[in-house]
């Protein structure tokens, strides 16, 4: 049996307060902005939902995930400006 | 004797108000259009016509004190140099209370823009929202505020050197140009995409722009009577009391404008 390891994100310098709202906001877009861009196989991805997991209380995920299933979340998922410059990469 | 020689010879140059109703009528008509316009926002009246009627006490109440003001001013010949100095800084502290309710609003909005939450998904202006392009209309209303500043400026000079026909010219082009931008915002809030229950961009625009909108009314108004009393010869190169507050009145919505034009629409959008 393997033992448990806690794990919790560490501090970001983007996020210096005591209030994680924004760090956890942050993560959640990152993370369905990667997955969308390098599915959800994509080892670096798992950062970010190890982030929201972490910081975001439950019921706020459950609420971002519907409005997601709905199209009403108001966040920014957009990935077309991410996507020109990967394939510029693969050129 | 005029009005200015005699108040040299006065021993205590402040007038003698005559007990007045207005003050408490205005205070009461006001309390009255505030309920209704509340009321009536929320579904508890139905009639517009309380509002109609409240709006009705309001505007009669100003007609009615303003007279008053021109009698014991113009016609009775109670404005004395000390009491114009009272005025005067009367209308000063209220100008003082329109800036803080305007620094007020701009405190909401920077407050809301400059880290917007997560509620509107950390963006400003937040997704659905098309805002106004600050180079079309806002623009026009800019250049119109300016030369209305212009205008008025020509009309004070004129009235200061006794120029009669350019004073009433000015001063009608200054009142057209306040009215021709109240039409402007009537176009642009007509044409928005959003209106003032969409999300805190649309509160706080359509509070700031919307107050800024209704004190330009109320200017037209000042200024209309402004051209009328100068029409029917109530101002002298010297004692023009209205005349002076409405220009101050003036100047400062324009350097609101321009604040609101910076912020709201160009750094805003």
């Amino acid at each position: 049996m393997t033992e448990y390891k806690l794990q919790t994100p560490g501090f970001d310098a983007r996020f210096p307060q005591q209030n994680q709202t924004k760090h956890c906001y942050q993560s959640y877009l990152d993370y369905h902005k990667c997955v969308a861009l390098k599915g959800s196989d994509f080892e670096p991805c798992k950062v970010f939902w190890h982030t929201f997991q972490s910081l975001c209380p439950h019921d706020w995920v459950e609420n971002w995930d519907d409005e997601r299933e709905k199209g009403i979340f108001p966040g920014d998922l957009s990935i077309d400006q991410f996507k020109d410059k990967t394939e510029e990469k693969k050129e | 004797m005029s009005i200015e020689t005699r108040s040299k010879f006065q021993l205590f140059p402040s007038h003698e108000v005559n007990p007045s109703p207005w003050p408490i009528y205005m205070s009461f008509s006001l309390l009255s259009l505030g309920l209704t316009l509340g009321l009536l926002m929320h579904g508890y009246i139905l009639s517009t016509w309380w509002l109609i009627l409240a709006i009705s006490v309001v505007i009669s109440t100003i007609f009615l004190w303003t007279r008053d003001i021109i009698i014991e001013g113009t016609y009775l010949g109670g404005h004395t140099i000390a009491v114009k100095r009272g005025l005067n800084i009367g209308f000063l502290i209220f100008v003082g209370t329109e800036i803080m309710i305007f620094i007020a609003l701009f405190w909401g909005y920077f407050h809301s823009a400059m880290n917007p939450s997560i509620e509107i998904g950390c963006q400003w202006p937040p997704v659905g929202i098309t805002s106004i392009k600050p180079t079309e209309l806002p623009l026009l209303n800019t250049i119109i505020l300016l030369s209305s500043g212009a205008t008025v400026t020509w009309a004070h000079e004129s009235v200061l050197s006794r120029n009669r026909h350019n004073a009433l010219l000015g001063l009608f082009i200054t009142t057209l140009l306040i009215v021709i931008f109240v039409l402007c915002q009537i176009c642009e809030f007509n044409s928005a995409t959003f209106n003032i229950t969409d999300s805190v961009y649309g509160s706080i625009f359509y509070a700031t722009t919307g107050l800024h909108f209704i004190h330009m009314i109320m200017l037209s108004l000042m200024l209309a009577i402004c051209t009328a009393r100068m029409y029917v010869y109530h101002f002298t190169a010297t004692h023009h009391v209205n005349l002076e507050t409405t220009i101050l009145y003036l100047h400062i919505l324009d350097i609101i404008w321009l604040f609101i034009y910076i912020v709201f629409y160009w750094w805003g959008c």
